[in-house]
């Protein structure tokens, strides 16, 4: 599985799981569910892209 | 004044827990959702079993760490903490199984995070349990 696929089924886990703990109208678990889901995918994605700057790998020689 | 005082804490003091109360958060750290089912919420119990399953069935496949070290580093025994929140699936997989996760597999962050998320998970349904069979919440 990719890392975003794994992401994604994390967030939509937790986006689920504090959307039926914490609301009881469907329409109110839908907009909470959005509320935590989306961001954490976005926020991942942005993060994701910032860390391009900052790439892995053997330290640069000592000049 | 004093006596207002008394009477209006008295008003807004909560009930005593009753065995119900702990028989469903009892439950529900034993398995995930049984609290609720227990007390007639059948859907969400159902519905909570199946997210932390889900968490619980990824974490074991991709080989995460059940943690199970209760000394030494702090931040290790939260985490042994965490993932005891999983109840009887812990106990089965820890003991029945003899599982404890793989550092070399690919999947060992992403599986380790799963499990501890479903053991917290589970910890947050305890309390709402609790919560409920106390009528604190409905």
């Amino acid at each position: 599985m990719s890392h975003f696929l794994l992401m994604s089924i994390y967030a939509a886990l937790v986006g689920a799981f504090f959307a039926l703990l914490l609301r009881r109208e469907p329409r109110g678990q839908v907009k909470l569910f959005l509320q935590i889901f989306l961001p954490m995918i976005g926020l991942a994605l942005v993060v994701g892209w910032l860390m391009f700057f900052f790439p892995s790998g053997p330290p640069s020689p000592i000049p | 004044m004093a006596a207002r005082n008394v009477s209006k804490n008295a008003k807004t003091a909560p009930a005593p827990p009753t065995g119900r109360a702990f028989a469903a958060a009892f439950l529900a750290w034993l398995v995930p959702g049984a609290g609720h089912v227990f007390l007639g919420r059948r859907g969400r119990g159902v519905a909570f079993f199946v997210i932390v399953g889900i968490a619980l069935g990824l974490g074991w496949q991709l080989d995460g760490e059940l943690s199970y070290r209760l000394a030494g580093h702090p931040l290790e025994v939260l985490r042994t903490l965490g993932c005891l929140g999983l109840g009887l699936p812990y106990f089965l997989l820890r003991l029945g199984l003899g599982y404890a996760g793989q550092l070399q597999a690919p999947g060992y962050e992403y599986g380790s995070a799963f499990l501890l998320t479903a053991g917290l998970m589970n910890y947050l349904l305890v309390l709402d349990a609790w919560d409920v069979a106390r009528g604190e919440k409905t």
